[in-house]
């Protein structure tokens, strides 16, 4: 299900003395499987773009197909693409609302009016998908849960729906340092087993180089960079000035290069960055 | 889908026009005199000197009109299911009857009745619009505070009262806007809210208003430790950065409302009531 956006433009409050433009002239395509992470600094429009994406918001001007089918189109069946293109809200709160896990993760699926041993099928596979263990959690009360997994919990809701396309917005915002690490290996192995096409909307730059194979870099509603992960970050200082941090790894690379050692290539990772960092010290003791 | 799009309640218009400068005691004052007034009036042409005044009210505020009147859309059901009401259920012995259907008879009298009290909502909420699109929420406050400090003596918490009150309204726009992201997040799970009939759309209602309620007193709940914190105890003791004051302006709006008033004091006596 590949999604083009053409000439997308987008105010909220439209024709009233409120209306702020978001969007100007967006055009992005985003093929199948893709893993896109689409960065920005807050209020910058990355939210109101995934938004079309799944239809929750039609182009005031411009257009937005799905899988050939155009958004702004009154025939095409809505609720059955918003279940293709899951989408994972930032505040888990604002999803959760049954009693339990599993009924909460049941919720969609009821919706696609699926029978009862199907839906239980769609709760456990998704809840396995996320990690919560079906016979431990399902019967949990949702504010029992932790903020980690809360969050697991409102991505397996989404992904009881069986979308071929995930959303994940901000997910890991609010998280401690073990939370994140466990948002961030759901969803690399969604990616990874799944082959799902996942838009990461996140503003860190760390999460965004670790797992997005390509990022859009959105600024005041336009897409300011778009390419491969390595690429974007040669840009280091159009990043920077508009209020975007750069990975560490690669900061660290940088101020290396600038105290004179030779090294090439951009890491993406910390792992990666030591590689280069020891070849570099390497090369230099054997010129010695 | 934007649901805070047309609200106009507790939005507040920034402005330098005369509306924007008076005094908000002036506005206060001059909005419930005018809400005495519709409660007094029954008959068009009074109401039709209503309506002229506070379309003068809203130009002269800058307010564009559009935007004015999209805030009554959500009400046109509820103002529509009110009208048929009276239509059917009010009567007089001198009604004629204009049509009948089943067990219910609808008649001139009704037809009037559900006019008149359809309008005087709509401008009700039509001055108390005005008022907060031309107030900012601190003025809001400090007028009201100013206007109930009398009761004090008897004992009366005005100040918590209008800090409570003023915190309602702001509230409505911030619930509006997170009943927007929970709407979107159930939609996003399937929920069609447009299709269904009335049990199916009431089910549907349970996946919104329950995160939206737990949301709401979690949201009040950090508003009090917020004003805690800055040590907030509330009371008589609390002194003002911005004190109120009253001017030429304020005095030019008294006139024009003593001459407003004495007009529609007139045509409610000389104007004939249609039932």
């Amino acid at each position: 299900m590949p999604i083009v956006v053409k000439d997308l433009c987008f105010s909220y409050k439209q024709d009233t003395p409120f209306e702020k433009k978001v969007l100007h002239n967006i055009s992005l395509s985003i093929k199948d499987g893709e893993f896109v992470g689409m960065i920005g600094p807050t209020q910058s429009g990355k939210t109101t773009l995934a938004q079309h994406f799944n239809a929750l918001l039609a182009p005031q001007s411009g257009s937005v197909t799905v899988n050939s089918d155009l958004t702004s189109d009154p025939q095409v069946d809505l609720v059955g693409l918003r279940l293709k293109v899951g989408y994972v809200f930032q505040n888990p709160d604002y999803q959760l609302f049954a009693q339990t896990v599993g009924e909460d993760i049941a919720f969609g699926p009821q919706n696609q009016k699926l029978g009862k041993e199907a839906v239980k099928e769609r709760v456990t596979a998704a809840m396995d998908q996320v990690g919560l263990d079906f016979d431990t959690f399902s019967k949990r009360d949702i504010y029992a849960l932790s903020g980690g997994q809360k969050r697991r919990a409102a991505i397996a809701g989404v992904l009881a729906c069986k979308p071929e396309i995930l959303i994940l917005d901000d997910v890991t915002a609010g998280l401690d340092p073990r939370g994140r690490e466990e948002i961030l290996t759901v969803i690399r192995e969604l990616h990874q087993k799944q082959k799902i096409t996942i838009i990461y909307i996140s503003n860190s730059m760390d999460e965004a180089a670790e797992l997005c194979e390509r990022i859009v870099v959105i600024n005041q509603g336009r897409i300011l960079l778009d390419g491969p992960s390595r690429d974007i970050f040669k840009e280091s200082e159009k990043l920077r000035s508009i209020g975007l941090e750069i990975p560490e790894a690669i900061s660290v690379i940088e101020k290396l290069q600038e105290r004179g050692f030779h090294i090439s290539s951009i890491p993406l990772n910390l792992e990666e960055a030591i590689k280069y960092i020891a070849g570099a010290y390497l090369d230099r003791e054997a010129k010695r | 889908m934007e649901l805070t799009k047309n609200i106009t309640i507790g939005v507040y218009l920034p402005g330098k026009s005369f509306v924007h400068l008076l005094d908000p005691r002036t506005k206060i004052i001059a909005s419930g005199i005018i809400v005495i007034l519709l409660l007094l009036i029954r008959s068009y042409p009074a109401y039709g000197a209503v309506l002229l005044f506070l379309a003068v009210a809203v130009l002269i505020a800058g307010i564009p009109a559009g935007y004015a009147f999209n805030g009554f859309k959500p009400m046109l059901p509820v103002l529509i299911f009110m009208w048929i009401f009276q239509l059917f259920l009010y009567s007089s012995p001198e009604a004629k009857e204009l049509f009948s259907w089943w067990i219910f008879t609808a008649t001139d009298a009704g037809f009037h009745m559900g006019a008149l009290v359809t309008l005087r909502v709509l401008f009700l909420f039509g001055v108390t619009t005005i008022l907060t699109l031309t107030t900012s929420m601190v003025s809001l406050t400090d007028g009201l505070e100013s206007l109930l400090s009398p009761l004090k003596t008897i004992g009366l918490p005005t100040q918590e009262l209008v800090m409570t009150m003023v915190i309602a309204l702001r509230f409505v726009l911030i619930l509006a806007e997170e009943l927007d992201k929970i709407v979107k997040a159930q939609m996003a799970r399937g929920v069609d809210f447009d299709r269904g009939n009335f049990i199916q759309k009431t089910k549907k209602v349970f996946p919104v208003f329950l995160p939206l309620f737990i949301s709401a007193f979690k949201r009040a709940e950090e508003l009090i430790i917020a004003m805690e914190a800055r040590s907030y105890t509330g009371g008589r003791h609390r002194t003002k950065m911005k004190t109120l004051h009253m001017g030429r302006v304020d005095l030019e709006a008294g006139l024009i409302m003593i001459a407003f008033t004495a007009i529609i004091i007139y045509l409610i006596l000389t104007t004939v009531p249609p039932i």
